[in-house]
């Protein structure tokens, strides 16, 4: 820790022998190739610009991440030129300075030394390519420019994800305008079909949704997953926070939402939910159209066919009435969401409920679709694989996304794809679809590209890159620039000429307007403009009674998107790859999911491998059991089983969407399930959730909280009491609210990238060795429905713990280091000194909450997992954050780093550190703040005000520890008429 | 204890003279010694032991080249084999020391023929202990870390620790053993000295006899310090152990953070060494020809001093259930509920039985007095106190105080290679220092001859008490 920076070095140098210096050497010669250096053109940074570089010193500069057509506002921090972190932009209102785990792990996907490094030409597709030059592709495209030329572009289709960025939206429409008979398509495997569809039916048009949940008293989640993860979860997340007591002191009256989920399978949102009901995905539809019954959003004849269609089991009625109960009451300030795998009728129902209690405009907006291309893009593909497979596509460029990989399976896109004479890949990682393709073209990183992107908001930002491009690759707009005879033109040309046309005005306006939107990532008052669009109308066709496809034999396979790997596109970035599963606490793989009660009739134990059919088509994967997932459903995670991810991708799982079919892409009815025969060694961080009777996660009804007396959880007697605080120039401490831990992993991945935590692998991970110092324990509440009876109602909830190093006070690793490697700082840490550390690993042995990491092997360096100990990954490193070697025990530190610099800038300004001062990483990238960190001497700080509240609690406080991280107990906003349920389940707490 | 007639310590060949019988008494130990031929059998156990030396040393090589990685640890059961075979060695390492010292002062005279190859076999077990914590460092070529020395950063050693009174406990109790050991046989190797048909055997074993003549000046002053040095040994071997003990005892994990621990240890590697004792005595004996030395009778002390540490080991099982569930935290109470019927149940179980329920069949004086019955219990109740140290280990890390980190130990080949390449390790050590050796001290057997015994006269056949 202190002192510990110089380690790594001195150690490297203390290992010097002849292959270290031969390697040396051969990454010398590659250094310019790969040199870390600022772009050529000017960059701004975030707020001031000093003057000169003072070494040493970061630099922050706003930029945004592109994730299924939405840009994530970040701010990224460049040591030297080298971008080592991710941090959440502040200005923009879709990130108050949070970000998502895949965010954090860009800025490793950057240093990926398996991407592209030069245009790769393939005599025959799916073969061993030709390294060309870009000059070679070019006169390539002449040629077939000329032909375009003279046949308006016939032939010619355009191949992308949706757009998140304006001005190449706009080269794309210059394009199709030269080339009228071109055309443009659009595929994102994850995508929102259904919503638009579901808009068509209720307002005649697509219209994307907008929630507003801080606005919102009481919310319905109907398969929907606002929490889960993708591009609008950090925004969402953020909202729901502010609408949640959370850390705030919940004062009188103050109205707090309340969250219904009625889901298959559970999510973050359903994991975040006061009463959540389990529900096979056919009765979900009934569910809408009984509660839009309900509450009158079903005019005339088809509301009495609604009614009778509501779902069978005393729970479910009753939870029903008392959801429709809720919303009623809450009014305007009610919210229902339908999810993204719902069918557009529930969709549509969804609007007609919002539009009938005046929610439209309060909790949510209506806006157009904000990002460019064909708003559907299941017809979009439909269309370009019919034109492929009748021999129709003579050139194919294809910008983005792995449509070889993630198509529907039925229209064996991959299959038609090698038949194209002239196809163009623009990739950065040699994927599935660049095999398959005539031409790879290397793409920048998002992290070295000039661009623009919109965020979900519909809010625009500057994108500028942080580094000058490490390999020959280009960006798409220099790509679309080419395609359009212009291949000379730069990524940044093409950003302010579309700028600088869009804006008007003078020259030098132009430029303050350019330096400001550099510098703030966000440009104002450009968000989506909501519409106001004619009442809902219902849906045609509302689900009838019992509903047929139920009575379908076999399991319905539903497909997700992956937590950690979304669709796939982060299958090859090992943090993402290691990143636990929320539930499962899988690793480096999916498995399938069932109900416990499911695996039970089918004999699956966990790890056991279960043969999933369908129509022939058959996977082969690893059972893991699902709590709270209702019966007769099994669900899997997309992105696993890529063919060409490199090193750390290839192979990893198994690939669910050769099972998809665009008719249905989120559920397959009628899969057979049986035992395949074998084991397989989960790769898992956790494989205990209940918490066997122990104080561990507490949870309190809101209701209860008023009457709760502060400071409730004292220090246990002791015969030596002692102050509260010792004395010393600061005392850190941090509190951390479970009731807005939503699980999404953010911190995790912040942390690691922060604190160079070393990836271990997936044999490490199932040994039980993963080297995360912050981990996300989760537990299961008993269950909730327990009065209920029927198997699909209620499930054991699951508890979300963030497990950071707990700094004690009275820690009891420290007495028992023999080398004194385990030491308490004056501001109250329990430092770890690399250095001086021998491994005894007798701290972690006595350390009650084994929160400590110790370096089996040698992570970081000499035994790295795959490429993971490639030099290029070693530009990814915090300069400040010494790298642990082999032997050596490690922990969170608390951001010292962080806390050291903090205090060297107060001290340089003669001020004293103030409350905000320092953020450690994971409370930077919390969406919800559920993180608050800060000086416990400081009477104004929130980590104070946090610890006075009366449901703060210290974990296992009665081992007289005394730790300095502390949790707020989680609390339940339930519903007085549902509560009754939850007495059976009280009684059962005790079990195991 | 039975009605039986007391069994002899020496069975002398009837009609032996006084003079003969120190001369018969002496050649019996010193036979063997000198004897040229080795003897294939002999051969055999040194090749087979050597060839599990080999496995330690490939074992302790790739331990250094790859870390500690390669034995079956995690984040959770950070410690493994290496610090329970570590307790388990140095438990074995603790009865020569008892024997040798507690035996003398308290007059066991019996103890004679049993002690010189008690105390060899405490100084390799003790050494052999001693290589574990430093195998067991994830930085092993820094272990001295732990030793006062004076450096440039004026750090010492962590006092508060456990483990740094383990290194002095350790090497305090390394160089002890030695002493003692090496006192204990100058006389006898001043008599193999004299004895020694070969030029270099006289040299070697008059280079070490120190220049011993017999002298009654010599004696007085071995004696003197022999019994002085016996008195230092005996809190000594009690410290050590009470030290390993608290290297579990001052953490807090359920299972571990026990009082009881210091004396539980001391009894454990009591019980464990006099076993160990037991099942080296049987091949000794039988391979070394000391029939008549190593008697049936010290077979039944032996046995009663193992039913009596069975006994307290039961009483310690006993205390550490009532506690846990008296002292009611939830932790320590699942603990025993797991070790009792979770997933390890079998071994928890197996180690009962081996330590608790097996020597309960040495109430019975036959079995006590058959010498191969013994050897069957005791090599129980070593594989039950190895169990024993392992669980502790495993058991209380494994299902800490938060159940999100509860894993299991699973052993690779490697935990397994060093525990069988350091029982070779002993088995090589052993077989060398008793071909070299006298296994029975010579000049402290004599006291156990007749005292009435009439110059020239008679020996009373089995009267010795």
């Amino acid at each position: 820790m202190s002192g510990g920076t110089s380690s790594g070095a001195g150690g490297a140098a203390a290992r010097m022998d002849r292959r270290t210096v031969l390697k040396l050497a051969g990454g010398a010669a590659l250094l310019p190739a790969v040199a870390c250096s600022p772009p050529r053109e000017q960059i701004v940074p975030y707020v001031d610009m000093p003057e000169g570089l003072v070494p040493g010193r970061p630099r922050h500069y706003a930029t945004a991440l592109p994730l299924t057509g939405y840009g994530a506002p970040v701010v990224v921090e460049s040591h030297q030129g080298r971008p080592t972190k991710v941090e959440g932009n502040a200005r923009h209102p879709a990130s108050g300075g949070a970000t998502d785990a895949f965010a954090q792990a860009a800025v490793l996907s950057l240093y990926d030394p398996d991407r592209a490094r030069a245009p790769v030409w393939r005599g025959a597709p799916g073969g061993a390519g030709e390294i060309r030059s870009w000059d070679g592709f070019l006169g390539a495209l002449e040629g077939r420019r000329a032909a375009w030329d003279s046949t308006g572009g016939a032939g010619l289709r355009l191949l992308t994800t949706p757009v998140c960025s304006p001005t190449l939206a706009a080269q794309i429409a210059a394009l199709l305008r030269r080339y009228p008979a071109a055309r443009w398509d659009v595929w994102e495997p994850v995508n929102d079909d259904n919503a638009l569809q579901g808009a068509i039916q209720a307002f005649g048009r697509p219209l994307q949704v907008l929630p507003h949940l801080a606005a919102a008293r009481c919310v319905l989640a109907l398969d929907a997953d606002p929490l889960g993860p993708g591009p609008q979860q950090v925004a969402l997340a953020r909202d729901f926070a502010a609408a949640r007591p959370g850390g705030k002191q919940p004062r009188d009256g103050q109205a707090t939402a309340r969250l219904y989920a009625v889901e298959a399978a559970m999510s973050l949102t359903g994991a975040a939910a006061d009463h959540r009901l389990a529900l096979h995905p056919a009765d979900i539809p009934a569910f809408a159209a009984a509660l839009a019954a309900e509450l009158g959003a079903v005019p005339g004849a088809g509301m009495d066919a609604a009614r009778g269609a509501a779902p069978q089991g005393a729970h479910a009625r009753r939870f029903l009435a008392a959801v429709a109960e809720d919303l009623r009451a809450a009014g305007p300030a009610a919210l229902a969401l339908a999810g993204r795998t719902q069918p557009p009728e529930v969709h549509a129902l969804a609007h007609c409920i919002n539009d009938r209690l005046g929610a439209i405009g309060r909790t949510l907006s209506l806006v157009e679709p904000i990002r460019g291309g064909p708003a559907l893009v299941a017809p979009s593909i439909a269309a370009l694989a019919a034109d492929l497979a009748a021999g129709q596509v003579s050139d194919l460029v294809i910008l983005g996304g792995n449509p070889a990989y993630d198509a529907p399976a039925d229209l064996r896109l991959a299959a038609h794809l090698p038949a194209v004479p002239f196809s163009i890949r623009l990739s950065p990682w040699a994927d599935e679809t660049a095999m398959l393709c005539r031409w790879h073209l290397p793409e920048h990183h998002p992290l070295e590209t000039w661009s623009d992107a919109q965020s979900v908001d519909g809010r625009i930002g500057l994108v500028q890159p942080l580094i000058r491009p490490l390999f020959d690759s280009r960006s798409a707009h220099e790509l679309l620039a080419a395609l359009a005879g212009d291949p000379a033109a730069t990524g940044h040309d093409i950003l302010r000429a579309h700028w600088r046309e869009r804006q008007g005005g003078g020259p030098s306006a132009f430029e303050d307007w350019w330096i400001a939107a550099l510098r703030d990532g966000v440009l104002p008052g450009m968000a989506a403009i909501p519409v106001r669009p004619p009442a809902a109308v219902p849906p045609p066709a509302v689900a009838q009674p019992g509903t047929g496809d139920r009575a379908a034999p076999g399991f319905a396979l539903l497909f997700r998107p992956d937590p950690a790997l979304w669709d796939g596109r982060f299958a090859g970035n090992a943090w993402l790859q290691e990143l636990p599963e929320p539930f499962s606490k899988l690793t480096w793989g999916n498995a399938l999911q069932l109900a416990p009660g499911d695996a039970a009739a089918l004999a699956l134990d966990e790890g056991d491998l279960a043969r999933v059919e369908a129509d022939g088509a058959v996977l082969e994967l690893p059972v893991v059991h699902a709590p709270g997932q209702a019966g007769g459903v099994a669900v899997v995670h997309l992105g696993h089983g890529r063919r060409h991810a490199g090193p750390v991708g290839t192979g990893r799982g198994v690939d669910a969407y050769p099972l998809r079919r665009s008719a249905s892409p989120w559920r397959r009815d009628g899969v057979r399930l049986s035992a395949a025969g074998g084991r397989q060694l989960l790769a898992r961080t956790q494989s205990h959730f209940r918490q066997h009777g122990r104080d561990i996660v507490r949870e309190i009804d809101l209701a209860a909280l008023a009457r709760m007396p502060a400071g409730t959880d004292s220090l246990p007697a002791s015969l030596y009491p002692e102050p509260p605080l010792p004395p010393g120039p600061q005392a850190w401490g941090m509190v951390i609210d479970q009731s807005a831990c939503i699980g999404c992993n953010a911190c995790v991945t912040a942390c690691q990238a922060e604190n160079n935590i070393p990836v271990v692998g997936p044999e490490e991970v199932a040994l039980g060795r993963t080297m995360h110092w912050l981990r996300i324990d989760t537990y299961l509440a008993p269950p909730d429905g327990a009065a209920g009876g029927d198997g699909a109602a209620g499930g054991d909830r699951p508890l979300f713990q963030p497990v950071p190093c707990m700094q004690c006070e009275k820690a009891p690793c420290e007495p028992v280091c023999p080398v004194a490697a385990s030491v308490h700082t004056q501001a109250g840490l329990n430092a770890q000194v690399y250095n001086r550390c021998v491994g005894t690993r007798d701290c972690q042995s006595t350390c009650p909450y084994q929160v400590r990491r110790f370096n089996f092997r040698d992570y970081a360096a000499g035994q790295a997992y795959a490429n993971l100990g490639d030099p290029l990954y070693r530009a990814q490193r915090n300069p400040n954050v010494s790298v642990r070697p082999r032997g050596v025990m490690e922990k969170c530190t608390y951001c010292v780093q962080r806390i050291s610099a903090a205090g060297r800038e107060a001290e340089a300004a003669g001020r004293p550190l103030r409350d905000g001062a320092v953020v450690t990483a994971c409370q930077a990238a919390c969406p919800t703040g559920a993180i608050a960190f800060g000086d416990l001497r400081d009477p104004a700080a929130e980590v104070v005000r946090r610890k006075a509240l009366p449901h703060n609690y210290a974990l296992l406080g009665d081992l007289g520890t005394r730790p300095r991280t502390t949790y707020l107990a989680r609390l339940r906003h339930s519903n007085p008429v549902l509560a009754a349920d939850r007495t059976g389940g009280a009684e059962r707490e005790g079990e195991g | 204890m039975s009605g039986a007639a007391p069994l002899p310590v020496l069975r002398l060949p009837p009609d032996l003279a006084r003079a003969e019988a120190l001369g018969w008494l002496t050649g019996t130990i010193a036979g063997p010694v000198l004897r040229r031929p080795l003897g294939r059998l002999w051969w055999l156990a040194v090749g087979l032991s050597l060839a599990g030396c080999l496995l330690l040393a490939v074992s302790v090589a790739w331990l250094f080249l790859r870390g500690t990685g390669i034995w079956g640890l995690n984040s959770s059961n950070v410690w493994g084999f290496a610090v329970a075979n570590y307790v388990w060695w140095i438990g074995i390492g603790n009865a020569g020391t008892l024997i040798s010292c507690l035996l003398l002062l308290t007059r066991q005279h019996w103890r004679a023929s049993i002690n010189r190859y008690a105390e060899t076999m405490t100084l390799v077990a003790a050494a052999i202990a001693g290589l574990f914590p430093i195998l067991h460092l994830g930085r092993p070529w820094l272990f001295y870390w732990l030793v006062p020395y004076p450096n440039v950063m004026d750090l010492w050693p962590q006092w508060r620790s456990a483990l740094v009174w383990d290194l002095f406990a350790i090497a305090g109790y390394l160089t002890f053993s030695l002493l003692f050991w090496y006192t204990g046989l100058i006389p006898d190797l001043a008599s193999l000295r004299d004895r020694a048909r070969s030029r270099f055997g006289r040299l070697a074993y008059g280079l070490f006899a120190l220049g011993w003549r017999g002298a009654a000046r010599h004696w007085q002053a071995h004696d003197l310090f022999y019994r002085a040095m016996a008195a230092l040994g005996i809190p000594l071997v009690i410290s050590v152990h009470s030290v390993v003990g608290l290297d579990f005892a001052n953490a807090i994990a359920p299972g571990w953070n026990e009082s009881i621990f210091p004396p539980y240890f001391v009894v454990g590697a009591m019980y464990s060494g006099f076993a160990m004792v037991v099942t080296l005595a049987v091949p000794i004996r039988r391979f070394l020809g000391l029939e008549a030395l190593i008697t049936l009778r010290h077979f039944d002390a032996i046995g009663k001093i193992l039913v009596l540490g069975s006994l307290v080991m039961a009483a310690t099982y006993l205390t550490e259930w009532f506690t846990a569930w008296y002292g009611g935290a939830t932790a320590d109470r699942q603990l025993v509920a797991y070790r009792l019927t979770g997933g390890g149940a079998a071994v928890y179980w197996a180690m009962l039985v081996c330590n608790v329920a097996l020597a309960q069949i040495l109430w019975w004086p036959r079995a006590r007095r058959s010498p191969w019955t013994v050897f069957a219990i005791a090599g129980g109740i070593n594989i039950g106190m190895w169990l024993e140290r392992v669980l502790i280990v495993t058991d209380s890390l494994s299902r800490s105080h938060l159940p999100s980190q509860w894993r299991d130990f699973v052993p690779t080949f490697w935990d397994w290679a060093l525990l069988a390449g350091s029982l070779s390790l002993f088995a090589f050590v052993m077989l060398v220092l008793l071909r070299f050796l006298p296994a029975v001290s010579m000049h402290e057997s004599r006291t156990l001859l007749p005292p009435a015994m009439p110059p020239g006269g008679r020996a009373p056949a089995g009267a010795v008490p």
